[in-house]
């Protein structure tokens, strides 16, 4: 039969508040009532007890004298004293104190890099003048049944309708001409230094803060100004005073230097050297304001109240706003907080499904899991230490301590500790910023922290100090001399056993967690490296060519196949690694009228496939004379194939836009965005050499420097006076993941440190228990237990640890790879021998620690053992 | 002095512990008095009557023998001091003696 007892936390209130010399008679009367209505009801036996011990909660009878008073509990003499105590005994144990605090500097320091990390990102565009009234314009065009979104709108955007619209800024940004541009230093004609920098319209500088140090204050009115960065001014002209100089863009055009602006600070979405007005990009495209009209650019909007972003919306999707051709293109507008846009800028269907703030909010979970962690490990090595110190706290009350002057005791000693780790912490993440930075690609610095911050952190400070000395003390406090210096406490210590172990499996879990999880990030990532994309992208190289160099690329051509390590040069208008946006103005025969589907139009030179390592599965190539002058020959993919719907591909007859094509062949399909994206069909169209935007040269794999050394050659003898600019394919293929590899990185770093910590947990615990049971083992060998047999012993206290905390992670773990797996469109079955190994490794080096710090016990001897006391 | 006063349900458990007498204590003085008078009360009540009485010295008490329905834990037995056996007997004879002052006629009710 169960026994049964009345409800244990009404009995313990019981005993808490009553006055010990009539707690035995109030509380045996409480109980024989009890007992003698639990013969006939549990349940009304319970409540009647409940109601008893509340009924007794009088005056009389509760406990007033809990601590009698000595005068002036904390005395300067007494801080010493605790001062130098917890500085000794920190001294006493070196090994033990550098793993305590070694870890708690850890979580320190990883939280203070992530603090600095989401602060950065936070702070995007929030420096402007009141950024809550700026805001983006969005473009969704539905195509394919889906909606697409594009971060840029149509240039001529008409808001006179909208009375809020204040102002109206357009931005044209890019990282190719024109937006890149070469300039020559003053008196050198042969130096090129290229620039990056914007076409905008007048109010970029008066909306946006991007104070203006010299000259005019509106530097984009004329239309032959430009204004330029300080970095670009000590580039070109060093120290001397560029406002009022002329220089040439793309050595042809002069405009005058009319304004130095301050350098844009790196949490700004616009990135910029130069600023020019839009006259100039009319002449350097070499169109007309019809054509120019045409264009979509980064537009923004700045109200004149605050309206939501929702209102504003509704407003620029007003007939008046939309023209009925981009109605036609099933197009509109979305108004979007600027400050919104760095974090949160995915789109899927039209709406924001997150983008960086996905990382930014794992990883301030991760923060949270680290510091936990190392508080959890700082709590388990000061209570495990602290039991060792028993004898002291007996002393201690022997000689007239009462209970609070312990606890502040082990308080004071939790606090130095914390504030002394913090301080190694500060100075470990000023060390670890440029490493850090090189992972993130982005400079942060400790010189973020500013307004309310400090005063966070020494809340936080305050915070972990007390959660790390609050259990160590109440439990250390709560020793009865007696029983400590009797050698008796050990049976109190099965509570704190307990505690100790539910921390543990907190440790391990989330270790355990966080390794599955970047073990299933570095696979996709993998997988995605390996990932036959339909083209070879490796021993590839792109130039940036200049227009003279395009009308010679014939004899450019052949000075780089005289080298035997060059394979193939060949020329198109887009990166087939990044397209960018697709095409839906193509049709064909037979093509259903409400159809939208978006293609990939490439135009490319006749080489471009061969070069490429593309397919051709049917059909022919291009040739470099086309037979037909009228229509443009085309090749297609066979996703375009299968998207058009056509039985017979070869010599049909397709329009892209306004011109007539015809398709002489059928390649295989290619992936021309990141692997989150779904494959598109595409279409490459014969086009001339004038009109690419990068030439690919394939070389000889293992022969890169041999290759370049003759490109670079090359290109100096054609032309002199520019620097060439080139790019690896397969790091652009990188830069497509730069956020999830900059976010790996970050993991790495973070399982590596949440390892550690968890590593020092475990250590901790192993060394204490065995010291604990050094005598278990002694009886236990005496009587003939194996080596193997003590040591199973005591791995068994980690058993129920382990299989607790995989049973947690694993399900968390799965949960989190599997929601990110589902951001990319091609992943990889989830690898779940990740999970076992992670589970094995675990196991393994737990027993590993239990096998290392148990064999000191196990084979010291044992009549050594049981004879010391 | 408030001391010498006994008040109504302080002269009714005090005359339980003696009737209870060796045995009186909080439970048995509370059964008790459910069986005899009728009333119901809280053992807490009681309790606190019977502090108040050993406080003013009516009472004394010593630690019983522990028992097993009562978790292992001594009863607090009560006993009558001689003051307290005092009190009784003042309190009864005032009362008997104030009763019998009563008019005989005002004593007889006639069924009207």
């Amino acid at each position: 039969m169960k026994k049964i007892t009345p409800p244990k936390w009404a009995d313990g209130f019981l005993m808490w508040y009553c006055r010990p010399d009539v707690l035995e008679e109030i509380q045996g009367d409480a109980y024989e009532l009890y007992y003698r209505k639990a013969e006939e009801n549990k349940k009304l036996a319970d409540l009647q007890f409940i109601w008893n011990v509340l009924r007794f909660f009088r005056w009389k009878n509760i406990n007033k004298t809990k601590t009698k008073h000595y005068p002036s509990q904390l005395s300067i003499a007494m801080l010493k004293n605790i001062l130098v105590v917890t500085v000794r005994n920190f001294l006493r144990q070196p090994g033990h104190s550098f793993l305590n605090v070694f870890g708690l500097s850890a979580g320190f320091t990883c939280t203070i890099l992530i603090i600095l990390w989401v602060a950065h990102e936070y702070s995007f565009d929030r420096f402007h003048a009141e950024p809550d009234r700026i805001f983006k314009i969005l473009t969704h065009v539905e195509a394919n049944g889906d909606v697409q979104t594009y971060g840029v709108a149509s240039c001529v955007i008409d808001l006179s309708s909208v009375p809020e619209a204040e102002t109206l800024v357009s931005v044209s940004s890019g990282d190719r001409w024109p937006h890149e541009l070469c300039f020559r230093p003053e008196g050198k004609a042969n130096e090129c230094i290229y620039m990056n920098g914007v076409y905008a319209n007048e109010n970029l500088f008066s909306v946006f803060n991007f104070p203006i140090l010299e000259g005019d204050q509106n530097p984009l009115k004329g239309s032959a100004n430009i204004a330029i960065s300080e970095k670009m001014a000590l580039a070109l002209y060093g120290n001397a005073n560029p406002v009022g100089k002329t220089i040439k863009i793309d050595d042809t055009r002069e405009v005058t230097i009319v304004s130095v602006f301050k350098n844009i600070s790196s949490n700004s979405t616009l990135q910029f050297d130069f600023a020019l007005p839009y006259a100039i990009l009319k002449k350097q495209w070499g169109i007309n304001d019809e054509g120019f009209a045409q264009n979509f650019f980064n537009m923004y909007v700045k109200t004149n109240t605050s309206i939501s972003a929702k209102q504003l919306t509704k407003k620029l999707n007003d007939v008046r706003v939309v023209t009925d051709e981009h109605k036609a293109q099933k197009l509109s507008y979305q108004a979007y907080p600027v400050t919104d846009w760095h974090l949160k800028s995915k789109f899927e269907g039209g709406k924001n499904t997150g983008g960086r703030i996905e990382y930014i909010i794992l990883f301030i979970i991760i923060g949270g899991l680290v510091v936990i962690m190392a508080v959890i490990n700082f709590v388990n090595m000061s209570t495990a230490r602290a039991t060792l110190r028993a004898k002291e706290i007996g002393i201690r009350k022997v000689t007239g301590a009462v209970r609070g002057t312990i606890i502040a005791q082990f308080m004071g000693e939790s606090f130095l500790l914390v504030f002394f780790a913090f301080a190694l912490s500060v100075v470990a993440a000023q060390l670890m910023l440029p490493l850090f930075n090189t992972l993130l690609t982005e400079p942060i610095s400790l010189n973020m922290v500013s307004g309310l911050m400090p005063l966070y952190l020494v809340g936080f400070l305050l915070t972990v100090a007390l959660l790390a000395g609050i259990y160590p003390s109440l439990i250390l406090s709560s020793f009865q001399p007696i029983r400590i210096l009797k050698n008796q406490f050990n049976s109190n210590t099965s509570g704190s056993q307990r505690f100790r172990k539910s921390l543990l499996i907190v440790q391990l879990s989330v270790s355990i967690g966080i390794i599955i999880f970047s073990g299933v990030l570095y696979y996709q990532l993998n997988f995605v490296t390996n990932k036959n994309i339909g083209f070879d992208r490796s021993n590839m190289v792109r130039i940036e060519p200049t227009f003279p160099l395009l009308k010679k690329f014939a004899s450019f051509k052949n000075e780089l196949s005289k080298d035997a390590s060059i394979l193939g040069v060949a020329a198109s208008n887009v990166n087939p690694l990044n397209t960018g946006g697709g095409n839906t103005g193509v049709s064909w025969p037979g093509k259903p009228k409400d159809l939208r589907i978006s293609f990939k139009t490439i135009g490319c030179s006749p080489e471009f496939p061969e070069t490429l390592g593309l397919k051709i599965l049917e059909g022919r190539n291009f040739q470099s004379q086309p037979l037909d002058s009228l229509r443009t020959e085309v090749l297609v993919s066979e996703d375009a194939v299968k998207a058009m719907n056509l039985e017979n591909s070869i010599g049909e007859e397709i329009k892209i836009g306004g011109s007539t094509c015809v398709i002489i062949g059928v390649i295989n399909d290619f992936h021309t965005e990141s692997l989150h994206e779904v494959r598109q069909p595409v279409i490459l169209y014969h086009t001339d050499y004038e009109h690419v935007s990068a030439l690919y040269v394939r070389y000889q794999s293992g022969s890169t420097q041999q290759a370049m050394a003759t490109i670079s050659k090359v290109y100096k003898s054609f032309e002199p006076s520019f620097t060439m600019k080139y790019w690896f394919q397969d790091e652009t293929f990188d830069d497509l993941y730069k956020t999830e590899i900059i976010a790996s990185r970050l993991i790495l770093l973070f399982t590596i440190i949440t390892s550690i910590i968890a590593g020092l947990g475990i250590i901790g615990l192993a060394t204490f228990n065995a010291f604990r049971k050094t005598k278990e083992i002694s009886v236990r060998r005496v009587f003939g237990a194996s080596v193997a047999q003590a040591l199973l012993m005591l791995f068994n206290e980690f058993t129920l640890v382990l299989i607790v905390s995989t049973l947690i992670a694993i399900p968390l773990a799965w949960y989190a790879a599997d929601h990110w797996l589902q951001g990319f469109a091609y992943r990889t079955p989830m690898p779940w021998w990740i999970y076992f190994i992670t589970c094995a490794g675990v196991v393994t080096i737990i027993a590993l620690i239990v096998w290392i710090q148990g064999m000191k016990t196990i084979s010291a001897s044992p009549s050594k053992t049981l004879r010391s006391e | 002095m408030k001391g010498d006063y006994l008040g109504e349900l302080e002269e009714l458990v005090l005359l339980h512990v003696g009737i209870l007498y060796p045995e009186a204590y909080g439970i048995s003085v509370m059964d008790e008095i459910e069986r005899q008078a009728g009333r119901s009360l809280n053992i807490s009540a009681i309790h606190s009557v019977l502090t108040r009485l050993e406080e003013k010295g009516f009472l004394k008490s010593k630690m019983g023998d522990p028992s097993a329905e009562r978790g292992g834990r001594r009863k607090r037995i009560f006993l009558l001091t001689a003051a307290g056996k005092r009190a009784i007997e003042e309190a009864n004879e005032l009362r008997t003696q104030l009763f019998n002052q009563i008019p005989k006629v005002a004593l007889q009710f006639k069924m009207a």
